[in-house]
């Protein structure tokens, strides 16, 4: 079994207009979506801006109300409140928030949020959570310093190595990390997603990794969801999703990972141009009548598209061929 | 689980004292200490701080040393005393009753009155905007139609018409009549705040910390908008004194027997006493101004304190 099976998760804001404040429409940001995390497994989570990436991890977490569908953990459907309480599900199910600084109270000490878990779910004496929270500290690499100081007096990447810190506190199975790099530069970006996998070493930790960035997922995921506007267009292991791409949306994300070979520039703006001009032109084939994305269609064990059955096939067989 | 945490970490129970040590001399000042310094850099402000503090302690203090029922006797010698004599500091008015004394007695019942509706209608107020910006939905849509309907109120004229019958009403029961209707404007400030501070991160953070609701409110999000909090107070007890001198001038306040700032401004209703007897009125009316003042400059200076990139002392 699974650690986590997501199963058509739907999650919708109404918007709501006119004098009597109806609800005339919603926005979907996510529109039933499938897939399972494994334990000790990180699974990445892939779309450009706005296509639902967040609120998938909120549901996951229970920060989020779903619409309908189901998120199964240890065999309990953990959308309804009352079987996250009874579960404890927090205290195995932690978040790393987009936005470090803003999910860092300023007003708290670093002591007192790294032990807010702790505080919730385990019942120390004041010296077992102090060691606890240092012992926390010295794991992400931070020094015992940074105890009484607040939140804004750390930098971008000091703050997120805090979060992950926090999310660690009460030895979680699954966390789920909301483009926990996004913000922080390249060479600072490679710190903290090296000492994240060594934390999922150490503890067997799963992630959710979210990210917009196929280059960094790339070092870390072994199994990889694409996603587009709300709904899941392609699902695979690594190496179908860098080597065997059939969707058009996962090939216009691969094309926008940067290159840095100066002398295939030119090689790969043309391949990126090339993309692009596909995804202009063949909207009708990869997205239905609506422009939504189409069923998972299975491709092999481990691959799925979201494109119509024999276009599918077709593709898969073309990929197939220039492999061989 | 904690073996766990041992066995990849270089830290033990043996370095919890020395570490924690180490964290202290490293710690941030304290906010009293960040207020303190704020205070100390500003000299205005200090000195408002003094003159405020100092003043409501002498009045306090001092008005317990007065008779008041013997204070407010008729005497008919003293009619219109001029001030800077030996026994009438500040005259007497025309009863003849020492304004000097009355002056005290007045801040005090004033001030009094003040602090106590800032107190009652601030503490309503904040925890009604909190609790109706925090939890949206239904909560929320009914904490704001009891909002509305109260705000539809004409205030001052509810308050004549409370006043008018109820027969025996002293500082208190007028303390607790404002209270019902000065709580409005508060809440509305700071559900509004207490809605986008709702929506950042460290809220939801704290939901998945498995922190409960009410203390997300109280000792989550109550702490970030305190700067808003502070300024909100000072500004109100500054207004509150005007609500209570405002209504006793008018006479709808304290009754005429209890000595307050209101009724001694009112001694200016007669055309005579402004120009002739200008010491029945004046030393009240100069005392308002100088207490809004100094409370709005120690407002300026808490807001500073509250809101680091604002601040002007060393610490920090
Ligand atoms: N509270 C909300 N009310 C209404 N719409 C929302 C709300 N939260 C998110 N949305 C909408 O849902 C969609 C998905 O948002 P989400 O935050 O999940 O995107 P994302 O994939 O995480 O994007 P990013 O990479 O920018 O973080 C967006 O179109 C957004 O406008
Ligand atoms: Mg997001």
């Amino acid at each position: 079994m699974s650690l986590v099976e997501i199963k058509d998760l739907k999650v919708h804001y109404p918007i709501r207009t006119g004098f009597w404040n109806r609800i005339t429409d919603s926005v979907r940001a996510v529109d039933g979506i499938t897939f399972n995390i494994e334990a000790g497994e990180t699974y990445g989570l892939v779309g450009e801006s706005g296509s639902g990436k967040s609120t998938t991890g909120k549901s996951v977490v229970g920060l989020e109300k779903v619409t309908s569908g189901s998120i199964l953990y240890k065999g309990v459907d953990i959308t309804k409140k009352a079987n996250r309480s009874r579960l404890d599900y927090n205290r195995d199910v932690q978040m790393i928030f987009q936005d470090s600084l803003s999910s860092l109270n300023p007003r708290k000490r670093i002591e007192d949020i790294i032990a807010e878990p702790l505080r919730n779910f385990e019942h120390l004496s004041k010296d077992e959570e102090k060691l606890r929270v240092l012992q926390l500290l010295d794991i992400v690499g931070l020094d015992a310093d940074a105890l009484y100081k607040y939140p804004h007096q750390f930098s971008g990447g000091q703050r997120q190595r805090i979060g992950v810190a926090r999310a660690v506190a009460t030895n979680p199975k699954l966390i789920i990390a909301d483009e926990p790099v996004s913000a922080l530069d390249l060479s600072v970006q490679a710190q903290v997603l090296n000492f994240m996998k060594k934390i999922q070493r150490e503890f067997g930790i799963s992630y959710l990794f979210i990210s917009h960035d196929l280059g960094v997922v790339r070092h870390m995921c072994n199994n990889i969801a694409i996603m587009n506007r709300g709904r899941l267009v392609e699902i695979g292991t690594r190496d179908d999703i860098y080597n065997h791409p059939l969707h058009i949306y996962t090939k216009r994300l691969l094309a926008a990972i940067p290159e840095t070979n100066v002398n295939q520039r030119m090689a790969h703006r043309a391949s990126r141009l090339a993309v692009e001009k596909i995804y202009q032109e063949q909207q009708s084939k990869y997205y239905d009548e609506n422009g939504e994305a189409f069923p998972l269609i299975q491709v092999s064990p481990t691959h799925s598209v979201a494109l119509p059955e024999t276009i599918a096939k077709q593709l898969a067989s073309q990929e197939g061929e220039v492999q061989a | 689980m904690a073996e766990n945490f041992e066995q990849h970490s270089d830290v033990s129970a043996t370095d919890l004292a020395r570490l924690t040590q180490e964290a202290q001399a490293e710690a941030t000042p304290s906010t009293a200490k960040i207020i303190w310094s704020e205070f100390k850099a500003d000299k205005p402000a200090m000195a408002a701080l003094f003159i405020i503090v100092g003043f409501i302690l002498f009045v306090m203090i001092g008005a317990l040393f007065i008779n008041t029922p013997k204070m407010m006797e008729t005497n008919i010698m003293a009619y219109f005393n001029q001030p800077f004599t030996a026994d009438f500091w500040l005259g007497a008015d025309s009863g003849g009753r020492s304004v000097a004394k009355q002056l005290i007695v007045g801040s005090r019942n004033s001030i009094g009155i003040a602090i106590g509706l800032t107190i009652i209608s601030s503490t309503f107020g904040i925890c009604w905007g909190l609790i109706s910006g925090y939890f949206n939905g239904y909560i929320d849509w009914g904490m704001q139609r009891v909002y509305d309907f109260m705000m539809m109120l004409p205030m001052t004229m509810m308050i004549i018409v409370l006043v008018t019958i109820i027969p025996h009403y002293n500082s208190v029961t007028l303390t607790l009549i404002f209270s019902i209707f000065y709580w409005e404007g508060t809440s509305r400030l700071i559900r509004s705040r207490t809605l986008a501070e709702s929506e950042k991160d460290y809220v939801a953070a704290s939901k998945t910390s498995g922190t409960s609701n009410w203390k997300i409110i109280f000792r989550e999000i109550m702490p970030n908008i305190s700067s808003l909090i502070i300024v909100d107070c000072t500004l109100s007890f500054a207004e509150n004194i005007g609500v209570e001198t405002g209504l006793s001038y008018l006479g709808f306040g304290l009754p005429a027997q209890t000595p307050s700032l209101g009724t001694m401004i009112a001694n200016a209703n007669d055309p005579n006493n402004i120009t002739q007897y200008w010491w029945t009125w004046l030393p009240a009316a100069l005392e308002i101004i100088i207490l809004c003042l100094s409370i709005s400059y120690i407002g300026q200076v808490l807001r500073r304190a509250a809101d680091a990139s604002q601040r002007q002392g060393a610490a920090d």
